[in-house]
């Protein structure tokens, strides 16, 4: 990367120059990236568990149930998340025209978030095994128990501590501003700041908690619940559930597509019009979505039938996107061949418009029939968070690094690597498990008789061929870990070290 | 090219996007949530879904409280639903000899915090385990399950016993405390469900257990001759709460 070219791009269109130093959005892509390559080998961990279940026999901390959530939770609230913000920090005070306020505080604050995801991933796994259990049925510290509120109530007050203070840094920042203008990859920011927030507070409600404490120390046993039960609380589960994929990871990644996207490929963007359109329908649309978690479950009929027309819906943002980032592209396919940010970004949007496709078909009653509860949502739930969200931050990580460390990237060919081992990776993952799991629903549905171990035995194969996409995977997520760290600690560029001075 | 005012400010931006959100939280969680069905404060004739137990005055005696804690800390949930979908196929699959598998209802679920509906089989159903098999079943199950199920991928929870040594034979393990709170806890699943049969009372129906007995007493035979067979059977302590 030509040192002029990063010069150029730092420069400030406005007038006086504005020399971001990037130690809080440093700090945060820091931590994500370490956070990507742990959580991701929990995740290969758990695969490579499904087909040798007898690995690690006897260790209760690294049983599948409780790997599982670590994994899960891990790369969103310890990778894509924390790596979303990292970015915000970088393109929010260049699309401001303003320094960042108060970078000691976002420092702060990206401590504090790591103390609350290693809290929660001690007390998923809990350690503290064999005898020393006896007392350990504390809901403050073990799993919440549901889907992406596995993080125990300690840590999300911790976690929720630590996004305020983003918030306020963030905002701040947009708030002294010196362009009146908003750029929709700031509107994606403040959506993905606000809905988290919110969405983060209402799902995290540790009702269980508080009313195990009032039963266990104060004999109180006066209903009704400071929490939700049965339906109730699996509603309000998936509410917040689809909230997550929905509006955290999907507009965090969004957000950096809308910048990097452009900027990578210097090129403008193709409509206003339409990334507007799309901001809005996104948070009015899918929100709505999430009892299509639970059709043909102990929910009203009525409200399967709304959550399955949202989803319908959900074309309209997702068009909105994919258009608007395709036809950026316009006329710049040919940097495909050597511009590899492009290529993640393409990558991405490709997979985002397949995985909601998918979603959205997902949502209909006979589908749900044959794939609900297969190996088909895993890979579904793959594709978004991977092959969209992961892959965008990818290329954001790629094209931030060596903007921010002043420096040229480490090696053009790791990064092509780690683009191929991703892309790969992904597709064997989510090929062999939707075949697994469209096969083992209509075993289900065909032989009520065959019995379980049967369609879980047939499965075998199938789980292989994920284990050995996992670990691509996590070998892209280990090179990108690794070109950064290369970026950052080599030598800087002579100059560079002059201009800084200057 | 001028652009609205509206869209020039932060403020408005935060506004409405929080708007969507709370239009969402009223229509598809506190709208719904007004249901006779889903709370303990106004529910109609929830105990035919699940008995009141005597000590607690909930649907949970103390000690199968307990197990529902150790349910949630070994994170069963992440691989067994506790829901049968009222499709055919997961009533018989679910259900035992001739007695279908009620599929779930609302009203099963008022004293569960957290819920354990669930998102993934990686093993089946257990919201009608209660009674399939027999305690010993589930105790030499829970501790090497393999050895009753070949081909399974579930983990040996060797930790909810003393003595575990899966190597050393000659050590009998015992099951803890905490596997025997989970142990009743799985054989409450279900267990009190009642369905409505058109038939009982001369034609003028009633409720009666899904679960006919002849049915129970079948599978549980057929569970403890399946124990007996297995190499190292573990049998339920005597009383040891």
């Amino acid at each position: 990367m030509a040192v002029q070219q990063i010069a150029q791009i730092s420069s400030n269109p406005v007038g006086e120059r504005i020399d971001h130093d990037d130690d809080a959005a440093k700090w945060w892509m820091t931590v994500a990236l370490f956070n990507v390559v742990v959580f991701g080998t929990f995740g290969l961990i758990a695969a490579v568990k499904m087909v040798m279940p007898g690995l690690f026999a006897g260790v209760s901390w690294l049983a599948w149930p409780r790997i599982r959530p670590a994994h899960v939770n891990g790369v969103v609230f310890g990778w894509l998340v924390p790596m979303s913000i990292a970015m915000f920090h970088y393109f929010i005070p260049r699309l401001s025209g303003a320094k960042l306020y108060g970078t000691r505080i976002s420092q702060i604050a990206l401590c504090i978030w790591e103390t609350g995801v290693i809290v929660a991933t001690l007390g998923l796994l809990n350690p503290w095994g064999g005898e020393l259990q006896a007392g350990s049925l504390n809901p403050w510290w073990m799993t919440k128990g549901k889907e992406w509120e596995d993080y125990n109530a300690i840590s999300n007050i911790i976690i929720t501590v630590a996004l305020l203070m983003v918030d306020y840094v963030i905002f701040r920042t947009i708030a002294q501003r010196r362009y009146r203008q908003i750029y929709v990859a700031t509107w994606y920011a403040v959506g993905t700041l606000l809905w988290t927030s919110l969405v983060y507070v209402v799902g995290n409600w540790p009702g269980q908690a508080i009313d195990w404490t009032l039963h266990t120390y104060f004999g109180w046993d006066a209903l009704p619940h400071f929490g939700f039960t049965g339906s109730n609380d699996a509603n309000v589960n998936w509410f917040y559930g689809h909230s997550i994929v929905g509006l955290v990871a999907t507009p965090g990644g969004i957000a950096l597509a809308y910048y990097f996207l452009p900027k990578s490929i210097n090129a403008p963007l193709y409509s206003h019009k339409l990334s507007i359109i799309g901001f809005w329908t996104l948070g009015a649309i899918y929100f709505w979505v999430g009892a299509h978690h639970m059709i043909y479950g102990p929910i009203p009929y009525w409200l399967q039938t709304v959550a399955t027309v949202f989803s319908f819906l959900l074309f309209i943002p997702v068009a909105a996107a994919v258009i608007n980032f395709l036809g950026t592209s316009r006329g710049e396919w040919h940097q495909l061949r050597n511009n590899v940010v492009f290529k993640f970004f393409i990558a991405g949007t490709v997979m985002y418009f397949l995985v909601s496709t998918q979603g959205s078909f997902e949502a209909l009653r006979p589908v749900q029939a044959i794939v609900h509860f297969t190996d088909y949502t895993v890979g579904h739930a793959h594709l978004a968070l991977f092959g969209f969200a992961t892959m965008f931050a990818f290329g954001a990580a790629l094209y931030a690094a060596p903007r921010m460390w002043k420096r040229p990237l480490y090696s053009e060919g790791i990064a092509e690597w780690s683009f191929w081992l991703a892309f790969i990776g992904i597709t064997i993952y989510v090929v062999s498990l939707t075949a697994a799991g469209i096969y083992q629903g209509k075993l289900w549905m065909d032989y009520p008789h065959l019995p379980f171990i049967e369609t879980v035995v047939a499965m075998v194969p199938f789980w292989h061929a994920r284990a050995g996409g996992g670990a691509m995977m996590v070998a892209s997520m280990v090179l990108v870990a690794f070109n950064v760290y290369k970026t950052a600690t080599s030598p800087a560029p002579a100059e560079t070290r002059v201009a800084a001075k200057a | 090219m001028a652009k609205p005012k509206a869209e020039q400010s932060v403020l408005w931006l935060g506004i409405f996007a929080s708007l969507t959100m709370v239009t969402a939280l009223v229509f598809t969680a506190i709208f719904p949530s007004y249901n006779n069905r889903w709370s303990t404060n106004t529910v109609d004739g929830a105990k035919y879904f699940r008995a009141v137990r005597a000590d607690t005055g909930t649907g949970y005696s103390k000690l199968e409280e307990e197990g529902r804690l150790v349910y949630q800390r070994e994170g069963c949930m992440y691989c067994h639903t506790q829901q049968v979908r009222p499709l055919r196929t997961e009533m018989i699959r679910y259900g035992i000899h001739h007695s279908p598998a009620p599929p779930a209802d609302e009203r099963e679920g008022i004293y569960d915090e957290p819920h354990f509906l669930g998102t993934k089989r990686n093993g089946p159903d257990l919201s009608r385990v209660g009674g399939k098999y027999s305690d010993d079943w589930q105790f030499s199950h829970l501790y090497n399950p393999q050895q009753m199920v070949p081909g399974s991928i579930m983990p040996a929870f060797t930790w909810l016993f003393s003595n575990a040594n899966p190597a050393d034979p000659s050590m009998a393990p015992v099951p803890s405390h905490e596997c025997v709170a989970l142990v009743a806890y799985l054989q409450s699943l279900g267990a009190d469900r009642m369905i409505w049969d058109p038939a009982l009372n001369g034609g003028k129906g009633g409720y009666r257990p899904w679960l006919l007995p002849q049915d129970k007493q079948n599978s549980l035979a057929e569970s403890q001759a399946a124990l007996m067979n297995a190499a190292k059977p573990i049998h339920a302590p005597r009383v040891s709460q």
